[in-house]
């Protein structure tokens, strides 16, 4: 133990210290810089899944989903593994690619970032070309980048304020019966107001408010404000000018008076149990809601604050890994997946717009003077993510390897705002923040 | 014979810091396939004097000061006084003595769910039931975690909660080496209760009463487990409780910008090595030991 | 001792006495009140636990919550119960005796031994001591990111620490010279002396320093939340935050969940408690 030599040693302690890390921030430093490229394989053996942690009921669809497509055949084996909702996407920009799995599910709008910083691998020759075919067009658009399809959805997704219409006829609230006569953002805060007065606790409005906004749910759920107040959250591959214009602002102002009138809805029953008269949530409550008020659920469009009533759009995908070995055989999971039967059991859990052509047709809850119409009469009057404008509805999220950080300070902000922050102030921040990530980022060009 | 060991150190800290440092003069993002470029002092130019970074940063920095602040002297205090309540032959006092323990073994994650339904904003929460039952009915739902106000507090609260047993029990050991005979002869001398505290309680656990501070005030820099919990998932008001730790972590993790989480992480500990320096300086003379 | 207690309050009345009681009795139920809380929550039904006042009422007790958290994450997916809470104590376990090992013998070294640049070496200890591990974290994020998912890395990083060795450091200066001296003469090296003569004398030190490590990293949070994402490594206070965060939140069950990460410890509490007061205590009012 006696140190013989102990200013050799601590030259040598000095100069480990300094040289290791400049070394590993040669070494790793490039992050997804190594060519990785996917392997079609044999097409036979185990391949890895990963897929979000959702509702319960989803879970549920999927493992069963998995369950049955081992039992069906004994060529290829999933081992499926569930990821918190919150931390999906995090997770998976965090791993290396050669660490993915072969097959993986991920949110809609992150997909040009993953393509950006190759975690994902094309489809197009793996999944089969029924399986294309049967998709929806809107599935297809956000799957694809520069003429290659990355991914592939189950669903899309629904957004909307479901109703109580037994609370609402005895509060003698006028509520609109689709999008042609939707409410004004006026007409809604006076609709809260007349609701508050009937209300035992005098909080008629869920808003989702339980994990807070400070994540998908809050670009998803309320950024349809901005667009409707003739904002967007990115114009040009800018925010500042877009994300924060007086009438966005004035915009977040009403939202953000509307937090007197919220039920923390801290045990997730407020609306099925009657506590509220309204929800604003998507498609994903559906199942639960119908099943707890029946005839009573009502679905109406969100308020419209000057551009026409806007709505999210897009939803979870399904693609294969960067680094895959075996993408033959997450192709044959893939179109096992994304089958009728599986889609029908899926979106009858979560109450989502069926993406396949054929799913949507047999679905009773889509069709004309089906109880969740609105959904499909919003998706088939598409945005896309740059044109938003007064007669489309469903805007798609923007389409940019950047949309990481877009959702991460558009919905810090939203976060601050209903907490009390000054709206215009806070969305001014979020803007410059976007726009510096940017350019240090080069504009995250996808080359 | 410490090979091992501060071989350990070296590699998990000594180097983990050394790499901090020179992380936080380059523009590096995870998971970027832009290699990284030189950056200079820019992560350092843009925690101190760009508003939108310095300001949440400074906000982080105060918010860590003023738990510190508070929780000091407040655990400390409240661990002193249940620790001179406990020092007593009393029948149970064992029991009694564990009860206040055991908040200790609970983890933060844990801590954190219990606290926030006990706080939580409806008029269902807890706290606010128990309110309204005692001020019969006048007391309205009020948002203890997301009012920018009660935030912080509400933070101190069940920090100190769970805290404050381990502090109790460094210093009823502390008490316990008090010979009793001081104490006797105080009580020959007529001293009073609080002269015999002043006089012969202070001084014995002197050295272990600034062992407790010192600890706690390290301690309480570290925030992070019962923020990240409560923010996530608990309606807390993020800027009045951010802290920078929490900082640290989401810039790296959430916005995968490195670098940035880096020059964060030299500048907290360029503060706690100060302060810590400055506290030995202050409380070393009159404790040689 | 006498009939005087140690704190010098002799002939305590009844009156003194029932007052002790009574403070203390007040001030035990305000502090248990929240452990009561999670206990009596994780015997009821979901929508009874956030009610109020009435959460307090022991009505419709049952072990439901427990069952149905069990069932919940009882498949390849989800991850097992039974197994984060096994990935929780092989990491306890294996950083508590590594930790042992390590710093009790890297102490020894520090505080008996003599050789050339020992001071220095215990300097640059002290100095890391100040390091909190948060403020490596972030770095450590980066350089171990191939690691990610890995069972090792969620441990290695806390087996050696600073803070336990100082801790072995105040103890050992505490043991008379002339037991080593004995020892030596007896031609004992110093391994053997650390082995056979130290370590059965610091028992106190030893069990102080397991306990601490055992809480710290039973409740380990910040490592796992950037480290791991795979439910089949993930330790049992992660996955109580995953847990929690799944919606519908099922209060009931996330309290159940809760009793259970929080019952190993206060195991290990029940049964080390004195070794645990007896422990801190030589360390601290000796430092």
């Amino acid at each position: 133990m006696n140190a013989g030599n102990r200013r050799s040693r601590h030259a040598a302690r000095t100069g480990l210290a300094l040289v290791l890390p400049l070394a590993a921030l040669a070494a790793c430093g490039g992050g997804g810089g190594t060519d990785t490229a996917a392997e079609s394989g044999s097409g036979t053996g185990t391949i890895s899944v990963w897929a979000h942690q959702g509702q319960k009921s989803e879970d549920t669809a999927l493992q069963n989903a998995v369950k049955s497509f081992n039992s069906s055949q004994d060529k290829v084996k999933v081992e499926l593994k569930l990821i918190p909702g919150n931390d999906y996407t995090k997770t998976i920009t965090a791993t290396d690619a050669s660490k993915l799995p072969d097959v993986m599910e991920f949110d809609g709008p992150t997909m040009a970032n993953f393509v950006y910083n190759k975690k994902l691998a094309p489809i197009d020759g793996y999944v089969s070309s029924k399986t294309m075919a049967n998709a929806t067009d809107a599935s297809k658009a956000q799957g694809e980048i520069n003429g290659k399809h990355y991914g592939l959805g189950m669903y899309d997704s629904g957004l909307g304020i479901y109703g109580n219409k037994k609370l609402l006829d005895a509060a003698g609230v006028k509520y609109p019966t689709g999008l042609s006569d939707d409410w004004t953002a006026d007409e809604f805060t006076a609709a809260l107001k007349t609701l508050k007065a009937k209300d035992s606790d005098g909080k008629p409005l869920d808003l989702q408010e339980t994990g807070g906004y400070n994540n998908e749910w809050g670009t998803y759920g309320f950024a349809p404000i901005v667009w409707s107040a003739g904002g967007s959250l990115l114009k040009d591959g800018k925010a500042e000018g877009a994300l924060d214009t007086p009438a966005v602002v004035s915009a977040m102002k009403t939202f953000q008076s509307w937090k007197t009138y919220v039920d923390p809805n801290t045990d997730g029953n407020a609306f099925a149990k009657g506590r509220v008269a309204l929800s604003w949530v998507g498609h994903w409550m559906y199942p639960t809601y119908s099943e707890a008020l029946g005839d009573d659920l009502v679905v109406l469009p969100l308020p419209d604050f000057g551009n026409g009533p806007k709505t999210g759009q897009g939803s979870w995908a399904w693609g294969i890994g960067a680094d895959t070995k075996n993408a033959k055989a997450a192709g044959t999971f893939l179109d096992s997946l994304l089958d009728d039967t599986n889609i029908t059991a899926m979106t009858t859990a979560n109450g989502a717009v069926p993406a396949t052509r054929t799913a949507l047709a047999a679905s009773p809850l889509y069709k004309q003077g089906g109880p969740l119409q609105l959904y499909s009469d919003q998706l088939a009057k598409p945005c896309g993510d740059t044109d938003i404008t007064k007669s489309c509805v469903a805007v798609t999220r923007p389409v940019t390897a950047g949309y990481p950080t877009v959702t991460a300070k558009f919905s810090e902000a939203l976060n601050s705002i209903y907490g009390g922050a000054d709206p215009k102030s806070t969305l001014e921040k979020a803007a410059r923040g976007i726009d510096q990530d940017f350019s240090d980022n080069a504009g995250y060009k996808i080359p | 014979m410490s090979g091992p060991a501060v071989a350990g150190l070296i590699a998990f800290v000594g180097i983990p810091f050394c790499y901090a440092v020179v992380l936080s003069f380059y523009n590096v993002r995870l998971g970027s396939p832009l290699e990284p470029t030189f950056f200079g002092v820019e992560q350092y130019r843009r925690l101190f004097t760009d508003p939108d970074l310095s300001g949440p940063f400074l906000r982080a920095l105060l918010n860590n000061l003023t738990f510190a602040v508070v929780v000091v002297p407040l655990q400390t205090g409240l661990a002193l006084g249940l620790a001179i309540l406990l020092n007593r032959k009393l029948k149970a006092i064992g029991l009694f003595r564990s009860l206040f323990f055991m908040p200790v073994v609970f983890p933060m994650a844990l801590v954190a769910v219990i606290w926030r339904l006990i706080l939580a904003r409806s008029d269902q929460g807890m706290l606010n039931s128990a309110l309204d039952a005692v001020s019969f009915g006048h007391w309205g739902a009020f948002d203890w975690l997301g009012d920018g106000l009660t935030a912080m507090a509400s933070i101190i609260v069940l920090s100190v909660w769970q805290g404050v047993g381990f502090q109790m029990v460094i210093l009823l050991a502390g008490l316990q080496q008090i010979p009793g005979e001081l104490y006797e002869a105080a009580e020959l001398d007529r001293a009073s209760r609080w002269q015999q505290f002043r006089h012969v309680t202070l001084p014995g656990i002197r050295g272990t009463l600034v062992f407790v501070a010192m600890l706690t005030s390290v301690l309480s820099f570290r925030v992070f487990d019962q923020v990240y919990v409560l923010v996530k998932g608990g309606g807390l008001d993020e800027d009045a409780t951010r802290t920078v730790m929490y900082q640290a972590v989401t810039t790296a993790f959430d916005q995968n910008n490195i670098g940035q989480a880096s020059a964060i992480t030299v500048v907290f500990f360029l503060i706690v090595v100060a302060l810590t320096l400055i506290q030995r300086r202050v409380v070393r003379p009159g404790n040689e030991d | 001792m006498s009939t005087t207690t140690s704190t010098g309050m002799p002939r305590r009345q009844p009156l003194r006495r029932f007052l002790d009681y009574a403070v203390l009795s007040v001030l035990a139920f305000v502090f248990a009140l929240p452990v009561i809380y999670l206990f009596l929550g994780s015997l009821k039904p979901s929508d009874e636990v956030l009610d109020g006042l009435s959460g307090f009422l022991p009505t419709h007790l049952s072990f439901d919550n427990y069952s149905a958290v069990l069932d919940a994450l009882n498949s390849d997916s989800t991850g097992y119960f039974w197994r984060f809470m096994g990935i929780s104590l092989l990491l306890a376990f294996v950083v508590v005796t590594g930790g042992l090992f390590v710093n009790s013998m890297a102490a020894y070294g520090l505080s008996r031994l003599k050789w050339r640049g020992r001071e220095a070496v215990f300097t640059l200890v002290l100095l890391l001591m100040l390091v909190p591990f948060e403020s490596v974290a972030v770095p450590l994020f980066y350089m171990f990111n191939d690691q990610r998912n890995t069972l090792p890395i969620l441990a290695l990083p806390f087996i050696a620490n600073a803070f336990s060795i100082y801790q072995f450091h105040t103890f050992f200066r505490t043991i008379p010279p002339s037991i080593e001296e004995a020892a030596r003469i007896d031609g004992a090296g110093p391994w053997r002396t650390f082995f056979a003569i130290i370590v059965p004398m610091s028992k106190p030190a030893f069990a102080s320093v397991a306990i601490l490590t055992f809480l710290t990293q039973w409740g380990s949070f910040l490592w796992p939340v950037l480290m791991v994402s795979d439910p089949s490594v993930r330790p049992l206070p992660l996955e109580m935050s995953v847990f929690q965060g799944q919606l519908p939140p099922d209060w009931g069950q996330i309290l159940a969940f809760g009793v259970l990460l929080v019952l190993p410890v206060l195991v290990v509490f029940a049964f080390f408690q004195r070794w645990f007061v007896q422990g801190v205590a030589s360390s601290a009012v000796k430092g």
